[in-house]
């Protein structure tokens, strides 16, 4: 039972992990992310990758919707941009592939202040129509601006390379993606721990308020639009990395609307209820087949049979989790620690 | 009782876990031996084209069983090993996957141009597996850039050539106008489309570009009432906004005859829609389970499925045949079954029998087949009838 963290310093009351048992787990899930792809298949790599790439767009979004109360639903839009910025600068320049993907990222950030421009003034519902009609707009000069975008057909690519190695497997791309994501979340996290992130929240909770302690407004949401747009960018030149092709079509509004459920399940306003959100979107529809070729010795074309039930079922999951656990995955994880932060004794 | 629910919730969470965790496991040592072959599919079983799926993999679960009666491929049993994608790209990416890491797959069915797209560098780089697949896409048909991938049928662009030169052969000179939905799909064969129409001395009008998913398209028939063509080919569709198009053509008093092409082709589709649909026209690669003309393999169908069967049922039953011809050839050669080999025995198909499924014998040098026929929908009879030759745009 732990009764209390001793803090005998500001840098100790400063940590991410205060305490030896979370430092533990952190300690295990590092190792665990490092020895994954030494025990695993192909296709455990790929979703894991899959997941690591949704993590890193959904703790952006985290960061838009769940910490600063604004709603985005052009959050795909944005990880086209930077799907395309990575693609074209990888097919067009020599430049090395992390620099390409920074650039990705910060193109996607100066697209999202400027879709950003109006939450001054418009928020809520009506917010959420203004970011569905940029990624309209978007849609279009993906399609039209040919020379770029390379039209309807969009813009295929070789495997990167970086630092000379060719990441052809999803086995090497791993290698660049988890250290991204790593990177992406730790700096969400540390985000929440200084002055930006408190503002943020401020906004959120209530901005006139907010405005009356004398933080800037525009400035501290157009930054917050621009670092989720900035998450976006990076998480979608990691796509166009994984899957080597993007077209206008690759990342539609059903994309936005995956994410934001992805926020919502995980638990808005947390870091760790991006994560698991986006952890529990991608990889429950694919834990399902499991059960689905379980039952396929006693039912005869099971996965043709149980296909739609496996949608159906995937729908009721969210719906339950939803009705019994409002507040999202993260409260569970909350509630385990709890229980075993008195254990023996019960909350 | 919210505490209980909650508690309960946790306990199943838990206990469904572990349960995936032990057959995740478990399933990962099913490895296929050298008795038997296996198809893999990323199948759109469910989702926006999920209707397609469905009819595929009932045709190729029947070309097996027809193929294993007979003693099967080289002595192999034949097996489809399949998933559902929804239609996504990614779930499909997947799929291929876990399919491919639990069995020994070097046959696979393939469901969307994107998934075809992003596989196609893999399929390359592995040089085990031969794929067909649902997409018609005209980019797909370049042996130099997707050598282990071909297209069951003509893609979109010989498609439209096989429509145009039904049209010359009709009406010398007619006026043609595009309608095609603002996607991918949609706009794949509009530029080779219009310079093949001008080749064959056809009237070029406009080209039309629809939303997608778009139902009003008053604007859209506005414009063709002032075009005034005598041919319109859709494109990008499966049956929505094509009714509409048609039904308001008809009220303006335009005399166009409209076509489509395969995925709007199904006659079933059509039935409810009624007299507005009576002479609708477009590109079929095979035939329909109730044409009359003789063809053993449909005979076979009939006597297999006392239903009508979907055109995707068609592309399907094709796509299984070429893949373990394909699979036989190099087998019964004692090569081994790598991509590089199968595509060239698939390139050996010549003058190649179907059963009267495709109505004349083909040949597969390149990617697709280049063959097609025109069928016109008749409402009273709620049925497809050839109305052309089969027609080869083939080089």
């Amino acid at each position: 039972m732990i009764i209390g963290t001793a803090k005998e310093s500001y840098r100790a009351d400063e940590a991410l992990l205060t305490t030896t048992p979370q430092r533990i787990w952190m300690a295990i899930l590092m190792a665990g992310l490092v020895a994954l792809p030494f025990f695993f298949n192909t296709y455990w790599i790929y979703l894991a990758c899959l997941v690591m790439i949704n993590v890193i767009a959904a703790t952006g979004l985290n960061v838009l919707t769940g910490f600063t109360g604004l709603v985005s639903l052009g959050h795909a839009a944005f990880m086209a941009v930077g799907a395309y910025a990575v693609a074209w600068l990888e097919k067009n320049t020599g430049l090395p592939l992390p620099v390409n993907l920074l650039a990705g990222g910060l193109l996607a950030a100066a697209v999202g202040v400027l879709v950003g421009l109006p939450s001054l003034r418009i928020k809520g519902l009506y917010l959420a129509i203004a970011t569905i009609a940029a990624s309209f707009i978007l849609h279009f000069i993906f399609i039209d601006w040919r020379s770029v975008t390379g039209g309807t057909a969009g813009l295929t690519l070789e495997p990167g390379r970086i630092f000379g190695f060719q990441l052809v497997e999803y086995r090497h791309l791993y290698w660049l993606i988890m250290p991204v994501t790593v990177l992406m979340v730790t700096g969400a996290a540390n985000l929440f721990r200084n002055r930006i992130g408190r503002a943020f929240i401020a906004i959120r909770d209530r901005d006139i308020s907010a405005e009356v302690l004398g933080i800037p407004i525009l400035r501290y949401k157009l930054l917050s639009f621009g670092l989720a747009s900035f998450y976006a960018g990076i998480a979608g030149g990691l796509w166009v990395l994984f899957f080597r092709v993007v077209t206008p079509e690759s990342f539609p509004l059903v994309t936005s609307i995956f994410l934001l459920a992805a926020v919502i399940v995980g638990g808005m306003g947390t870091i760790i209820g991006g994560v698991i959100g986006a952890l529990f979107m991608t990889m429950v529809p694919e834990l399902l087949r499991y059960v689905v070729d379980f039952l396929s010795p006693v039912i005869p074309n099971a996965s043709l049979i149980l296909s739609p039930v496996r949608t159906i079922v995937f729908g009721a999951l969210i719906v339950g989790f939803l009705v019994f656990e409002p507040q999202g995955l993260a409260e569970i994880i909350q509630r385990i620690r709890r229980f075993f932060r008195v254990w023996p004794f019960r909350t | 009782m919210s505490q209980v629910s909650r508690r309960s919730l946790l306990q199943l969470m838990g206990a469904t876990a572990m349960a995936t965790g032990v057959l995740g496991g478990t399933t990962l040592a099913a490895f296929a031996d050298d008795s038997e072959l296996v198809i893999g599919g990323s199948l759109p079983l469910t989702g926006v084209f999920g209707f397609a799926g469905v009819a595929i993999e009932k045709a190729m679960q029947d070309y097996a069983k027809i193929i294993n009666d007979q003693g099967g491929i080289a002595g192999r049993k034949v097996r489809l090993a399949y998933e559902d994608t929804a239609y996504k790209p990614d779930t499909s990416v997947a799929v291929f996957n876990k399919l491919t890491s639990q069995n020994d797959i070097h046959l696979y069915y393939g469901d969307s141009t994107a998934f075809a797209k992003t596989i196609s560098l893999e399929l390359a780089r592995a040089d085990r597996i031969l794929m067909g697949g649902a997409s018609f896409a005209t980019e797909l048909n370049d042996p130099v850039k997707h050598p282990n991938i071909f297209i069951p049928g003509p893609d979109y662009s010989e498609m439209f050539s096989i429509l145009l030169e039904h049209i010359a052969r009709e009406k010398p000179g007619a006026k043609v106008v595009f309608v095609c939905s603002d996607s991918e799909f949609g706009r794949d064969p509009i530029e080779p489309g219009a310079a093949r129409a001008k080749a064959l001395g056809l009237d070029m009008g406009d080209v039309i570009i629809t939303p997608p998913g778009s139902v009003d398209v008053s604007t859209e028939v506005l414009k063709l009432r002032r075009a005034r063509p005598d041919y319109v080919i859709f494109h990008g569709y499966i049956k929505a906004p094509l009714p509409e198009f048609m039904s308001q053509a008809k009220q303006l008093g335009l005399e166009t005859k409209f076509m489509g092409t395969f995925w709007s082709m199904d006659s079933s589709i059509w039935d409810d829609v009624g007299d507005v649909a009576d002479g609708f026209m477009g590109i079929m690669p095979y035939r329909y389970y109730y044409d009359t003309e003789p063809a053993p393999m449909l005979d076979k169908i009939r006597e297999m499925r006392g239903e009508y069967q979907a055109t995707g049922y068609m592309q399907g039953m094709i796509s299984a045949m070429i893949l373990l011809e394909s699979a036989k050839r190099v087998l019964e050669d004692g090569q081994e079954l790598t991509g590089k080999n199968l595509k060239a025995a698939m390139n050996t198909i010549k003058d190649f029998d179907t059963g009267g499924i495709i109505g004349v014998p083909f040949s597969m040098a390149g990617n697709s087949i280049p063959v097609g026929r025109v069928y016109q929908y008749s409402a009273a009879e709620k049925k497809m009838n050839p109305v052309s030759d089969w027609i080869n745009v083939g080089g």
